[in-house]
């Protein structure tokens, strides 16, 4: 289990580093925290010929708030984002997000912006991304543009990332006042990728009505999968457990999930449906506003 | 927990590893660690196809790769038979190995081998094998015993000279009374099919070997292994050497659980000969999922009928064992056990081991008997339920006792299964068990007969005071703990005083494999006669120094002094350093002692569980455990309640999560810890250990096996609290909860 030949370079700047990917293009191949990437090498599913190690880049590891998103940087590791109060505060469900994944020693190493380029159908954050519709900052030597998750997102482990490209950065907008989140997801056995993943997150007005609903799913396609239908039948609508339990099904209509040696499509979708009712309750009861 | 006596020092009184400390440090050596010098690195080749004719090996482009020293088949090798020839019968058979001067270069030209196989049709399901006209998975070998099977002590008996349905490779037979008539006398007859799934020994260290010829073409081998001496013979057998012309080196082993028999010994050794330089094969993690020898998948058909006294009345079953490409599975205990747990004058019961074209089967924890118990201790939960009797009552009536007929007719020696039950019945779990929303509790049984092979051991008397014991068996669980707290009993030394070395085959004395539950149990005895032996060489000595009779002396503390005169006495160390230097005139102490136990020591277990179960998802969780065990006599309770703890985690790993799974076309799909999932500290709750020592009467001071036991009832108890929680049940492990989701649904 060793990996194939490749060069290595190890940039001190993010300039540095942009160079390389263009001068060698998708010959080469950006390592972030390695907890996807070395398992591949080592498996030789890839043969980069030129690892471009980030891991050295000064000052890309910040977690900030401008502009009511949440901006995570280049090489904010899992873990510093699930011990940040800031995202806590400002964003439950990605603190709750982060935690489930993979393991304290995965964590420690793992970037979210890692986990997003990587683009995992399992993986929780473009789940996140996708429920809120966030937006990722790509950057080459030639500029930045930003692309909202719909965008970024195009397949199974293929995003709109171009070979002389990096992600640079995370935009999460903040949870509105009278938020709550819950990301649920269901694994085998603790700690591994789950079978399906739900990331909810419901804003309400003053009224108590659900002013702003976020959900989308990992695990039941070849990208998170954006509920759009069950999201416009939650808008302006009176929370209620009849409520969560009809866009529950309507995420189980609409999604169109694989089998593998897991789990049957069919157990998916399931899966899905209960996932989905379970987080909306959850995010119901998270918000305090269940008296109301 | 057990008590310890007071007229023991050390038995009995818990006391960490020996071994703890290297590990925890990682500075213990295993065979990955060695880099002797001019070390080469060899990478297998193996084969992509279940089941394929080859029909060339072309290796001209690996062979001009950076760093490769020779690749290799099955004609360049003496003897023969190390690698495919001519046919592959399993996805990951060996057909060519690489050596190179590192292990990526290795690995780099064993993927420039081009092999043309010609596909020919895969057998995989084994009850399909056995229909009449089905193709033949490979020409039977005539005689087959398996190695790893005999030293778990898997003689079974049975009839064997049964007719044998197509690609069964073994077929054994038990049957006792009348069936038919047994059944006419029951008040309830349950019948139903349980399945047990592939699964992989889950060692974390993969199998590794490192070999060097001298160049008088003698070997010596560094391997991860259960068994030094059984290693060196299959070796010489199959190089067609003497055994005295092989070192077997055991290393650390990093888990093994019955995985870590011959494996690739022989080939490493044939590599190192044929190139005279050490060489290196240690299996990255896929190819040891698709090289090892996993346990064996089984289909057990059983239909069992009681009284509404709870008596039973009848036992019919058929089992199936999927063998893989290679006879050697343990479908004789399985059959042994399932027959022989409980009293009943009627039975028959037929095993088959059938070939597939899949990974040869191999031992595993308890071979065969956590298949076994899944289904019989599925099946008495259920007529107890169907009369309306006392799980454990009725288990009670019917368990065997001392002097019951096995199945094979030979009588079960002391055993304590009797003893396990009353000790459930008055423990307050199980007269509480208490229970939340969607939880139960099930109870289950297993035993394990118990192993045996001799054994000899030395007790050396070093200058510095300590004993240095040494043994020919391995030590993969903490046995040479045991074995040291056995040897400080008797001199009245502190178990750290005692190192216990098992250097090489060349220089330690015969011990059997470690496998069965008979370490300690062979073991023991031998290393307490060969203390005996050295005390006794002691005190004569010191008689001699302290002119005083040998029965007036007392050894204490590292001391010998005359009964009620203190200031008479002399140290260990000094009655070493005096026996010790040039011109002495004292003999050295070294003491011997060897056995031959004649009678085995079954252990039995009764594990209570109680899971709770996700009604919505199919999830089981396993929420509170308490395993009872027999263990004869707790020489190390702490290990002892470690090794009950680490079975049952095992259990649970092939109850809920741990499943090999193949394709259609025999590709094992979860050839990595991504996808095999093992049990994490999450999937195991707190198990409180329970032992009841029912004294084996050869095994030193009392003790029998524990280490099979424990991983042996756990799936029946987790099947049997799953139907408590939700009224319905499982017959197939691992359970998936998508199985019961439907089957709740179906259920209503
Ligand atoms: C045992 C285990 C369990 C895991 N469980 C989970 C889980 O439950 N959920 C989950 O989401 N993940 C899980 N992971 C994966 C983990 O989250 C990874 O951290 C993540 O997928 C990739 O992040 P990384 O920084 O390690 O990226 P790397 O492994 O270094 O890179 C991954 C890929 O992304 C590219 N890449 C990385 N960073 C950038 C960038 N900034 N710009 C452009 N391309 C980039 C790399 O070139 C590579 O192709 C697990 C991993 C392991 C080993």
């Amino acid at each position: 289990m060793k990996p194939p030949r490749f060069a290595y370079a190890a940039p001190e700047s993010l300039e540095e580093a942009l160079e390389l990917l263009k001068e060698h293009g998708s010959e080469a191949k950006v390592l972030a925290g390695g907890q996807s990437l070395m398992p591949m090498l080592n498996l030789r599913l890839l043969k980069p010929a030129i690892l471009v190690d980030i891991n050295r880049l000064p000052g890309r590891d910040r977690i900030d708030e401008a502009e009511g998103m949440l901006r995570v940087g280049l090489l904010v590791r899992h873990r510093q984002a699930e011990r940040s109060p800031l995202v806590r505060q400002s964003l439950p469900l990605l603190a709750e997000a982060v935690r489930q994944i993979g393991h304290p020693q995965i964590r420690n190493r793992g970037t979210l912006c890692g986990s997003v380029a990587h683009a995992d159908p399992a993986a929780e954050l473009p789940a996140v991304l996708a429920a809120l519709g966030g937006q990722v900052v790509l950057r080459s030597a030639g500029g930045r543009r930003v692309l909202p998750a719909d965008q970024f997102f195009l397949g199974f482990l293929t995003t709109a990332l171009e070979p002389e490209e990096v992600v640079e950065e995370l935009r999460l907008p903040v949870a509105p006042p009278r938020t709550g989140a819950a990301f649920l997801e269901f694994s085998r056995r603790a700690g591994d990728f789950a079978l399906v993943g739900v990331a909810a997150q419901l804003a309400f007005d003053a009224a108590g009505r659900i002013a702003a609903a976020g959900l989308a799913l990992t695990g039941v396609g070849g990208t998170p999968f954006k509920a759009a239908s069950a999201e416009a039948l939650l808008r302006g609508q009176a929370p209620s457990a009849r409520l969560f339990a009809e866009a529950a099904e309507r995420v189980r209509e609409e999604v169109d999930p694989e089998a593998d040696i897991h789990a049957s499509a069919e157990y998916r979708r399931h899966l899905a449906q209960v996932l989905t009712r379970r987080a909306l309750e959850a995010a119901w009861r998270r918000a305090g506003l269940e008296a109301a | 927990m057990s008590s310890a006596e007071p007229s023991f020092q050390v038995i009995g009184r818990s006391q960490p590893r020996l071994d703890g400390p290297e590990k925890l440090r990682g500075s213990a050596r295993y065979v990955a660690d060695l880099h002797p010098a001019g070390l080469l690195h060899a990478r297998l080749v193996l084969s992509p196809h279940a089941h394929a004719r080859v029909r060339r090996i072309d290796t001209s482009g690996a062979v001009r790769a950076p760093g490769v020293v020779a690749v290799l088949t099955a004609a360049d090798l003496e003897p023969t038979g190390l690698l495919a020839e001519g046919e592959v019968f399993y996805a990951g058979h060996p057909v060519a190995v690489v050596v190179a001067e590192s292990e990526a270069l290795a690995e780099d030209a064993a993927e420039l081998v081009e092999v043309a196989y010609e596909p020919l049709p895969a057998v995989l399901d084994p009850e399909e094998a056995m229909r009449p006209g089905a193709p033949l998975v490979r020409e039977l070998p005539e005689e087959h015993a398996s190695q790893a099977m005999a030293a778990h002590g898997a003689a079974a008996g049975g009839a064997r000279d049964e007719p044998r349905p197509r690609n069964a490779s073994d077929v054994v037979r038990f049957r006792r009374g009348d069936v038919e008539a047994g059944f006419a006398q029951a008040d309830a007859v349950i019948e139903a099919t349980y399945r047990a799934a592939a699964v992989h020994q889950g060692h974390i260290e993969t199998h590794g070997v490192v070999a060097e010829a001298a160049p008088d073409g003698s070997l010596t081998i560094w391997t991860s292994t259960q068994g030094s001496f059984d290693t060196r013979q299959g070796t010489a057998g199959t190089l067609g050497l003497e055994e005295h012309r092989i070192r077997v080196v055991p290393m650390t082993v990093g888990g093994a659980f019955g995985g870590k028999f011959l494996l690739l010994e022989p080939l490493a050794a044939a590599v190192a000969r044929r190139l005279g330089r050490p060489v290196r094969l240690v299996l990255d993690r896929v190819q040891d999922f698709l090289v090892s020898r996993p346990s064996p998948a089984a289909v057990i058909h059983l239909k069992m009928g009681a009284r509404r006294d709870g008596s039973l009345t009848a036992l019919q079953a058929r089992l199936v064992f999927d063998s893989g490409a290679e006879p050697g599975s343990p479908v004789g205990i399985a059959a042994l056990l399932l027959g022989g747990t409980y009293r009943v004058a009627n039975l028959d019961i037929a095993g088959y081991e059938v070939l597939t074209h899949k990974s040869p089967a191999g031992a595993y924890r308890g071979p065969g008997a956590p298949q076994a118990y899944f289904a019989l201790e599925s099946h008495m939960d259920r007529l107890a339920r169907r009369l309306e009797l006392d799980p454990l009552d009725f288990r009670l009536r019917n368990a065997v006792r001392e002097g019951d007929p096995r199945p094979d007719g030979r009588p079960w020696p002391r055993l304590g299964l009797v003893e396990c039950l009353e000790r459930l019945r008055d423990h307050p779990l199980w007269k509480e068990r208490p229970a939340g929303p969607d939880e139960g509790w099930g109870m289950a049984v297993g035993g394990w007969p118990g192993g045996l092979e001799p054994a000899a051991a030395g007790c050396r008397l070093d200058p510095d005071g300590t004993l240095t014991v040494q043994v020919g068996a391995v030590d993969i669980t903490g046995s040479a703990t045991s074995l040291a707290m056995i040897a400080a009993e008797v001199f009245g030394l502190a178990p750290d005083r005692v190192r216990v070395v098992n250097r090489d085959t060349d220089s330690s004395p015969f011990g059997g494999s470690a496998g069965g539950s008979k370490t300690v149990y062979t073991v023991g005895p031998a290393v307490q006669r060969a203390a005996e032996d050295a005390r006794r060489q002691v005190l004569e000595l010191a008689a001699e120094r302290l002119e005083a009779a040998p029965e007036d002396l007392e050894l204490r503390d590292g001391r010998v002094s005359v009964r009620g005169v203190p200031s008479r006495s002399v140290t260990l160390a000094e009655l070493a350093r005096l026996s010790t230097r040039f011109g002495s005139r004292y003999a050295p102490i070294h003491g011997h002692g060897r056995v031959a136990q004649r009678s085995s020591s079954p252990g039995f277990a009764v594990h209570l569980a109680r899971v709770r179960v996700d009604r919505e998802t199919g999830e089981v969780r396993v929420t509170g455990f308490l395993a009872v065990q027999d263990v004869g006599r707790a020489i190390n309770p702490a290990e002892v309640a470690g090794q009950i703890r680490g079975g049952v985690a095992q259990g649970i790993g092939r109850t809920l999560l741990e499943q090999l799974v193949w394709d259609d076309a025999g590709q094992l799909l979860d050839a990595n810890l991504a996808d095999y999932r093992l049990p994490t500290g999450d999937d195991v709750p707190r198990i409180e250990a329970e032992l009841v020592e029912v004294p084996a009467p050869d095994g030193p001071f009392g003790a029998k096996g524990v280490g099979e036991p424990p991983a042996i009832p756990v799936a029946a108890a987790l099947a049997n609290a799953v139907e408590a929680a939700v009224g319905v049940r499982l017959n197939e492990i691992p359970f998936r909860p998508e199985a019961l989701l439907e089957a709740m649904k179906r259920a209503g």
